[in-house]
């Protein structure tokens, strides 16, 4: 199926909202992929973060928001400290998570860790998880 | 000499060793390590966007009660409480806005003495006068080389650790200013300041799989095999880590390593800090080693001891 | 100079307001600027037309000067550095001196960014008033004449600079060639054979280097820096330095039993550190001057007591340890500024390991494994083990197209070297694989994309559009990271070798240079042209041209191209019987100056020094580029730029702002 882009402002009010959220100026990547190169995480992805950035690019909300990539990406600024166009990656993601539907489900929350887990766990990690993947 | 110290709260329940060996090794090093009064967690992640501003409250709370108490420095060992604490302190800094909205917010805050029941409101607004400092900048800054050196009880024999660095404390560099994120060199200064020889690999700045160890275990079990077995194809015959989240990915994740990569024999992990008060004299017991997975055990007693314990 | 011009009370001054078509009168009612200045003291007519630049419109004002007896014009059209130069060529066909043309600037300033036609016909009234107020006070001028030393000094024996030195020569006028290495011959001898042709470029170079040094006209010094450059255009004085060789040039017979006895191993600079030579060697084999070099760095010491090998065995008796720096003088009306390029160090670049695996190497170490003449004799053998490699992964844009981290420009060649190394490791190595990762292929030059679709289509060479992130050694393996955007997956190669497309910078320390020959560069460090269109091959500073690579990236046709049209543009100058030089310049009022000497150190040319005797500025008036710096920072008003006075400008502001 060719997709249709949507033309004019319509279009903009996604990217403009990524680009307020983020503070990185996504037509600034000219997808040479570094950030997907050596992105630790980039074998689970669906999306490589490139692709990420190209879809919003074009302004193509529905794919971008129903991405796995967002819930694998781990902050490590990998693909920040590489980028040659200086945009951080890991911003654009967090701001695309951000205006996931709020009312959705969690991509991951407290719920899901069992108690043993819980004894086991570095009480950071459990805290960083929650403010990276719930509501 | 006092120093204001942010252990952070995964150091008072999971990684006490973390926390112990931090404060015997400076004691010999003549530091008094003192925690801010109070203190509550720092949030764990740095907010990345601009909306989610308020993550910066807890961070900045922290930092004005040392500044309240008169301090100038604040140091930590957590990777993780190092990048929240520097990067909020930093936007606080710069960016005059965030300044003003975050001065609001904690503007209202009340503080009740639990002895006393004294309450203590209008706090003075707080523009990022604290310097936040990993310990690693503390030793090598504050502390030098030649001060650590002329401490030293213990003969680590050149002893191959492989120095990791992980995600945090390097990137991003303009915010964290740690060192150079492609070629760093303050971890492998700070390993043969105390004796031992810092193994150069390919993955010490490559990620462990960080938070994803639990939304998505395997992924996080391979990231920290590539780097464990790295470091192990180098020679060493340890990793030393600053943070207790590396610490648990490699360290408590190896059963489950071994399990699916079977090239991979084990390797201990260790704190940085336990090698530190270990080379200056401290006691094996005192060392936490019981908290690890993989025994460390054996690093330790290969090196005679030259002092008495405290 | 000045000439005797009437006095301001009875000048007559004729107005002429251009249409431009409708890009001023669209906007300004030029009828009414023409008729609302009739009136004002000292003009004796105004007038408008459609194109005052046209022929007729030229024409037009021509025959009023002569009819109305005018003494000074006002041009209210375009910018003057468009059209002030016609109006003034027009006036001197009238009979009237060319400094009594203003041109009051009514488009840029005005049609162009305003709308409201009524405001901007009254600023355009405005304007034209000022300029009738300096007009009455403008003074005849007549343009400063000076000699030109017909000789040219170039700097850098690269390709560019032999080319540049060759033309000149050929016109007739001589040259100094100055080379600060032992040996001419730049980046390009060191080359192994070049796109698109593959033709092998020590052939290609080394009948120029021969030509250069057999050349009647051409004074070749080699082993020489510029210490020194004072004067102007058409009257440089230059000082020279001669590094000590401490082997006599026409006394070696080139036996090399120096080099045999010589204990001191030194990486090899030809080679790019692949291979070894002596501290006292010869560059390479067709280097030109034919002589041994002792490199005093490395040496043992200059002293027959420390070592004195060499000179036991050298039977001319051609080394001589008592050598001095010595100076020399000369002077020059032009020097062509050919300094060449660097390669962006890979040690910027940490991820992909360049300072830590020896078997990643930068594009000009590439060209040597790959030479004839280089340290393998052409097999492509690696540093490390001298294994042949079986799997060589090249990597575009090192360092280039960076604006966050390293460089933001492209380099524009490294897309063509990388498909010609890749293409010629693959006719080396038959069995072998070659990768390249690109985010662009810039193939722009005449054949150049012909011969990258070679490389993929004959050559098999496997294109992958994507960065590197990084690269990392396992066992005796490299391996790279990266990422195919146009399948979106990551991927893994193992690599025998690495071959990083290193961004080409500056010189390094040629900013030193630069700064003794106080010409203007670009951000980069690199020299900057007069005009990115129209001056492409001259410096803004007057007398200095540039050729080749210390102008920016290019290739090797490009730096010829450029060297030939800087030795043109030589020719030009010194085809010329004196030079004129602008006489708007800011002289100096002895009576008025206090000596502070604040202008001198105002003045971006030099143009201005403190003579002590006298305790007042003395200006050089050909120097002086007339940008009036000095004039605005003198606090005596002693510094009075001819035409552009206190006092012009003072009435011009009183003209402007009086309703
Ligand atoms: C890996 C690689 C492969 C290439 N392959 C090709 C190819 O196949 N085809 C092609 O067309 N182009 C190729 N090029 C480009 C080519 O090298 C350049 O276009 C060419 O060398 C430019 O010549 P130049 O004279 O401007 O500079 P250079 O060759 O750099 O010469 C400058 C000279 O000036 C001298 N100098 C510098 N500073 C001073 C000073 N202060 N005083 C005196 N002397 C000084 C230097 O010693 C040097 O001799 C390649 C470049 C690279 C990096
Ligand atoms: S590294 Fe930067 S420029 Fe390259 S694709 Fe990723 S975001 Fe875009
Ligand atoms: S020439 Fe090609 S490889 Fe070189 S910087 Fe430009 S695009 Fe990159």
């Amino acid at each position: 199926m060719r997709v249709k882009l949507k033309a004019g402002p319509e279009q903009r009010t996604f990217i403009d909202r990524i680009e307020e959220l983020s503070g990185e100026n996504v037509f600034a990547c000219y997808q040479c992929g570094r950030c997907s190169a050596g992105c630790p995480m980039a074998s689970e992805m669906d999306l490589l973060p490139n692709q990420i950035i190209r879809l919003v690019q074009m302004g193509l909300l529905e794919d971008v928001l129903r991405s796995k990539t967002l819930f694998l990406c781990a902050s490590c600024f990998t693909c920040e400290s590489r980028c040659p166009k200086g945009i951080d990656m890991a911003r654009v993601m967090e701001a695309v998570r951000h205006i996931l539907d709020p009312k959705g489900k969690d991509a991951f929350g407290p719920g899901e860790i069992s108690p043993e887990l819980a004894k086991e766990l570095p009480q950071q990690v459990m805290v960083a998880l929650c403010r990276k993947f719930a509501k | 000499m006092k120093l204001h110290y942010y252990p952070g709260c995964t150091l008072k329940e999971k990684a006490v060793a973390l926390d112990i060996s931090t404060r015997e090794a400076m004691k010999r090093l003549d530091v008094e390590l003192v925690e801010p009064e109070g203190w509550t967690c720092c949030g764990a992640e740095y907010p990345l966007t601009e909306e989610k501003i308020v993550g910066l409250a807890a961070p900045i709370r922290v930092l004005r009660q040392v500044r309240d108490e008169g301090g100038e420095v604040l140091v930590t060992t957590c990777s993780f409480c190092f990048a929240v604490l520097k990067r909020a302190n930093k936007a606080l800094r710069d960016d005059p806005l965030k300044r003003k909205r975050i001065n609001a917010f904690l503007r209202d805050d009340i503080q009740i003495d639990p002895l006393t029941k004294a309450r203590t409101t209008d706090f003075e607004d707080y523009n990022g006068e604290v310097q936040v400092l990993h310990l690693l900048e503390y030793l090598r800054d504050r502390v030098g080389t030649p001060k650590i050196k002329s401490r030293l009880k213990r003969d680590l024999k050149g002893l191959a650790v492989a120095p990791y660095y992980g995600c945090r404390l390097l990137r991003p560099q303009e915010e964290m200013a740690f060192d150079e994120p492609d070629a760093p060199r303050v971890f492998e200064d700070f390993l043969e300041a105390v004796g031992c020889s810092a193994v150069d690999y390919a993955f010490k700045q490559e990620c462990c799989g960080s938070y994803l160890s639990v939304s998505l275990p395997d992924a996080a079990t391979e990231a920290s095999y590539r780097v464990l077995r790295a470091a192990q194809m180098e020679g060493a015959r340890a990793v030393t880590v600053t943070c207790p989240l590396c610490f648990y990915n490699m360290d408590s994740r190896q059963a489950a390593i071994k399990e699916k990569f079977l090239d991979f024999s084990g390797l201990p992990v260790l704190y940085f800090t336990q090698i530190l008060a270990w080379a200056l004299g401290v006691d094996r017991e005192v060392l936490g080693l019981g908290e690890h997975a993989v025994p460390a055990d054996s690093l330790f007693e290969e090196v005679p001891t030259t002092e008495v314990r405290t | 100079m000045t000439v005797k011009t009437k006095k301001k009370e009875d000048k007559r001054i004729g107005l002429f307001v251009c249409h431009c078509g409708v890009n001023i009168a669209g906007v300004v009612d030029v009828k009414k600027v023409a008729e609302a200045l009739k009136d004002t003291p000292g003009v004796s007519m105004s007038t408008d037309y459609v194109y005052m630049c046209s022929d007729p419109g030229q024409q037009m004002i021509i025959d009023t000067i002569k009819e109305k007896h005018l003494d000074g014009i006002i041009v209210a059209a375009c910018s003057p550095t468009l059209h002030e130069k016609t109006f003034q060529e027009a006036a001197r066909l009238a009979g009237l001196n060319p400094y009594q043309i203003e041109i009051a600037n009514i488009r840029e300033q005005n049609s162009w960014v305003h709308s409201d036609k009524d405001k901007a016909t009254k600023k355009a009234v405005k304007i034209v008033k000022s300029h009738v107020a300096k007009a009455i006070r403008n003074e005849n001028l007549e343009p400063i004449k000076v000699d030109v030393k017909k000789r040219a000094l170039v700097i850098g024996g690269g390709v560019s600079g032999l080319q540049a030195a060759l033309d000149i020569a050929d016109h007739g006028y001589e040259v100094i060639l100055v080379e600060k290495n032992p040996s001419i011959g730049g980046k390009m001898i060191q080359l192994s054979e070049t796109f698109p042709t593959l033709d092998c470029s020590q052939c290609i170079l080394t009948p120029k280097m021969v030509e250069v040094s057999r050349h009647p006209r051409i004074k070749l010094l080699t082993y020489h820096e510029v210490d020194s450059v004072s004067g102007f255009i058409g009257n440089f004085k230059v000082r020279i330095k001669k590094k000590p060789r401490f082997v006599d040039e026409k006394l070696c017979n080139l036996c090399g039993e120096c080099e045999k006895v010589c204990p001191q191993i030194v990486p090899d600079e030809f080679n790019m550190g692949l291979s070894f030579r002596k501290a006292i060697y010869m560059p390479f084999p067709q280097a030109i001057p034919g002589t041994y070099t002792l490199d005093e760095d490395h040496c043992l010491g200059l002293s027959p007591v420390r070592c004195g090998k060499c000179k036991d065995v050298c039977e001319p008796r051609a080394i001589d340890f008592d050598m001095k720096e010595t100076i020399i003088e000369e002077e020059v009306g032009a020097i062509v500024v050919a300094t060449g390029y660097d390669l962006y160090t890979m040690q910027a670049l940490g991820e992909f390991g360049g300072e830590k695996y020896e078997d990643v190497v930068n594009g000009l170490e590439f060209e040597r494994i790959l030479s004839a003449s280089g340290p393998t004799g052409g097999v492509v053998r690696r540093p490390s083990d001298g294994k042949v490699p079986k799997s060589v992964v090249f990597v575009q844009c090192c360092g280039s197209r960076d604006t966050e981290k390293h460089l933001p420009y492209c380099s524009k060649i490294c897309c063509m070297y990388t498909a010609k190394h890749a293409m010629l490791y693959r006719h080396r190595v038959p069995d072998g694989q070659a990768t390249v990762f690109y985010i662009d292929v810039r193939t722009g030059g005449k054949a150049f994309d012909e011969f990258y679709q070679r490389t993929v289509e004959e050559d098999k060479v496997l294109y992958i559009r994507g960065k590197v992130s990084k690269v990392f050694k396992e066992g005796d393996k490299l391996i790279v990271w990266g990422v195919d955007t146009l399948t979106g997956k990551k991927v893994e190669i193992e690599a025998d070798m690495v071959v990083l497309a290193m961004a080409m910078v500056k010189t390094d320390g040629v900013q030193d240079l630069l700064k003794k020959l106080k010409i203007s560069t670009d951000i980069h460090g690199f020299v900057a042209e007069a005009h990115p269109k129209l001056r492409p091959v001259e410096s803004l500073n007057a007398g200095f041209f540039l050729a080749g690579c210390a102008h920016g990236p290019k290739d090797i046709p490009e730096a010829v191209s450029q060297a030939s049209a800087a030795a043109a543009k030589v020719g030009d100058l010194f085809a010329q019987k004196e030079l004129s030089h602008e006489p708007t310049v800011v002289p100096v009022n002895d009576e008025l100056c206090s000596g502070c000497g604040i202008c001198v150190t105002m003045c971006p040319y030099g143009a201005r020094t403190l003579d002590p005797s006298k305790g007042v500025v003395d200006v050089n008036e050909i120097l002086c580029e007339g940008c009036g710096a000095c004039a605005a920072a003198c606090p005596c008003g002693a510094a009075q730029q001819r035409n552009q006075t206190d006092d012009q400008i003072f009435s011009m502001l009183r003209a402007m702002l009086r309703e």
